[in-house]
């Protein structure tokens, strides 16, 4: 059964760990000159010896109606430029993000590895093995939904249903794309503490545009991007954390 | 039109509903009465059995191309550098491109244009690729573009291993959409196929891994494959080609560490080679400037502008420069496999250009062509091509003495 709980935003990470020298310095691990530091397969984030770490990895499937913005999100988290023109992915792309994190219990800080699997939604209706690899071994579904399109929100609770069976057990998490167009918005605060209070899943927000360049005018700046993607990404972090340690029996679930 | 831009159209056959424009250095669109003109003469001449295939003003060239009686492709070219041999080249790639991503069914028989449209979006990334690329040559070649690795031994073991891991024959270790190795069965994909994979990868935004449907234009047009790709450092990417299964996770879980890991070194070197496209190691004469060498067999080629590295960095106006190489080589290339070395088979296809050997019963073997900027000189043998572009400092005498010392220094110790 899916565990109704989420923990409260900074009860088991410390949320703006990253801003102070401590935090700063693991962070610099996946900057590089000022851009987002890009790490392949076979790579992972070094640090010098006096600094410590472990790393997590997860499995997280992005779904949501074609257009909400999943892609654009996924660019948004891994600092790559977000796609001016929708045009709907094909197949299944994936993208590795890491962030460190400093958990209240832990000895070290952990680098969460973040996998975030993304399709369109063509393929998913052409292609039957998609969902399936989507869902595979997945250790949380981000459901989107759009602010600008008020159906996308609605929509919400039959996505979850149409996506997961009862059986299957990933943390579930709500994020709305787009927060940045206020002038469009066409889902409420309201609403959105209202579906909350319903559903009993965290819903996050987050704002699909670029953030600021470098002095070259071509290169986002990678700092920036990462303060602005930071409350999701600890958000995730936090909620995938907790997920583990109920998992392992250190928490009650009511927490 | 503007100095060298170039204008792709894509249009429904049987009704003239544009598909979609793309452009190269052009901030303008193209006006609908232009499009429908365009459009509308080669209709007309259809419609008096006219077969309309290029036309040619002051400082343009437009060629049209019908595919399967269903999609019209126009393009609209003020390069002067573009060729009708080019562009029409340029009208294949797209086409197959659209077939790669979308599949031949629902470009033959189009149930809805809106649902289409957006479905071509796909293709975008790729189609552009065609129009803007010029590290790689493959798309005027049609062969697959390679790099030299000193560590190909090692990779290509690792590459074999891997793919047999994953229930695959085809598989193939790309650096920016040119291949390091590739597998055998790699080597007889049709080299379209092979072709379009490459700058399929090379076009798309970084991701770590994908699992991405694609309908081979010469091998499989209707039935889809998959192709998974995943990214060992940024830049380099394995790939390989295969059936239902394995799943993608896999794959990435359980063989990319185990194969890969242990040769992340010469998997980073890769990266040294991409846009000299050989070792630092190998030394060329100093009076070449840049080449293309071709694998008959294979249908592989080796291509670079940038023979001599550490020379070109210190010019400022570098960017020019190598421009005005890629588009000379371009050039001489087109105009010797056109005029001199005309391939022995035409496929029963139109032919665009005046050929040279009518009347005569033999064969040109070796060409060259001495301007003020550049000499070239072409080569060819029974398993290859060889293009060189050289600085006008060298003797004219001397051209064919050192293209064949360096056919031999790629053929005979590379094996290419």
């Amino acid at each position: 059964m899916h565990q109704a709980s989420f923990p409260k935003p900074g009860s088991l990470i410390i949320p703006d760990w990253h801003q102070n020298a401590e935090g700063g310095e693991y962070l610099s691990c996946i900057l590089r000159k000022r851009k987002r530091r890009m790490f392949g397969l076979i790579e992972q984030p070094v640090l010098p010896p006096q600094l410590p770490f472990d790393i997590a990895s997860y499995k997280i499937f992005v779904c949501g109606k074609s257009g909400v913005g999943k892609t654009a999100l996924i660019s948004k988290l891994c600092g790559l430029e977000v796609p001016s023109v929708h045009h709907e992915t094909t197949g299944i792309q994936t993208s590795r993000v890491y962030w460190p994190v400093r958990p209240r219990d832990s000895q070290r800080p952990v680098i969460f590895c973040f996998q975030l699997w993304d399709c369109g939604e063509s393929a998913l209706k052409k292609f039957d093995h998609i969902l399936l690899a989507c869902k595979e071994k997945a250790d949380a579904v981000l459901f989107l939904f759009s602010f600008t399109d008020r159906s996308s929100f609605e929509d919400v609770p039959a996505l979850i249903s149409r996506t997961l069976s009862q059986d299957e057990d990933p943390a579930r998490v709500v994020i709305g794309t787009r927060f940045d167009q206020f002038m469009h918005t066409d889902v409420t605060d309201q609403d959105v503490g209202l579906f909350q209070q319903t559903w009993q899943l965290p819903v996050m927000r987050v704002r699909s545009v670029n953030g600021p360049r470098l002095s070259d005018g071509i290169s986002l700046d990678g700092r920036i991007e990462l303060l602005d993607a930071a409350p999701v990404l600890n958000g995730l972090a936090e909620i995938l954390w907790h997920r583990d340690q109920i998992t392992a029996g250190l928490l009650a679930s009511d927490v | 039109m503007e100095g060298s831009s170039v204008f792709l159209l894509c249009l429904t056959a049987s009704s003239g509903v544009p598909l979609y424009c793309r452009s190269k250095r052009s901030s303008r669109q193209l006006t609908f009465s232009v499009i429908g003109s365009l459009n509308g003469v080669h209709m007309f001449a259809n419609n008096q059995d006219v077969l309309l295939t290029s036309t040619r003003t002051e400082n343009s060239r437009v060629l049209w191309r019908t595919f399967h009686e269903s999609i019209n492709l126009i393009v609209m070219s003020c390069d002067s550098n573009a060729s009708d041999h080019s562009l029409n080249r340029l009208l294949e790639n797209v086409f197959s491109t659209m077939v790669l991503v979308i599949g031949l069914d629902d470009l033959m028989n189009i149930k809805n244009v809106e649902r289409l449209k957006k479905d071509l979006r796909a293709c975008y990334k790729l189609i552009d690729s065609f129009l803007t690329e010029s590290e790689k040559i493959g798309d005027l070649t049609q062969c697959v573009d390679c790099v030299i690795s000193n560590d190909s031994v090692i990779l290509q073991e690792c590459l074999d291993g891997f793919t047999q891991a994953a229930e695959s024959e085809f598989g193939c270790l790309l650096i920016g959409g040119k291949v390091v190795v590739a597998t055998e069965k790699w080597w007889r994909l049709a080299s379209l196929d092979a072709m379009l994979l490459c700058w399929l990868v090379s076009s798309l935004s970084p991701h770590s891994s994908r699992d991405y449907p694609v309908y081979l234009p010469q091998g499989s047009p209707t039935v889809p494959h998959r192709l998974l790709t995943f990214q060992l450092v940024p830049g380099v990417d394995v790939c390989i080609l295969c059936g239902p299964s394995p799943s993608l996770q896999k794959v990435e879980l359980e063989l990319v560490e185990r194969f890969w890991k242990p040769v992340l070194d010469p998997v980073k070197s890769c990266l040294r080679l991409q846009l000299r496209s050989f070792p630092i190691s190998l030394n060329l004469h100093q009076g070449i400037l840049g080449f293309l060498l071709i694998n008959r067999d294979l249908n592989k080629s080796l291509y670079t502008v940038q023979v001599h590295p550490f020379e070109d960095t210190q010019r400022s106006d570098i960017k020019c420069i190598l421009e005005h190489r890629r588009a000379s080589l371009r050039s001489f290339y087109t105009l010797t496999m056109l005029r001199y070395f005309s391939p022995e088979h035409h496929d029963g296809k139109i032919q665009y250009e005046e050929a040279f050997p009518e009347g005569f019963t033999h064969q040109a073997h070796q060409c060259y062509v001495v301007s003020s900027s550049h000499k070239c000189y072409a080569t060819k043998t029974d398993l290859h091509f060889l293009f060189l572009l050289f600085k006008t400092n060298v003797p004219t005498f001397s051209m064919r003495a050192i293209a064949n010392k360096t056919m031999q220094v790629f053929t005979k110790e590379f094996n290419f």
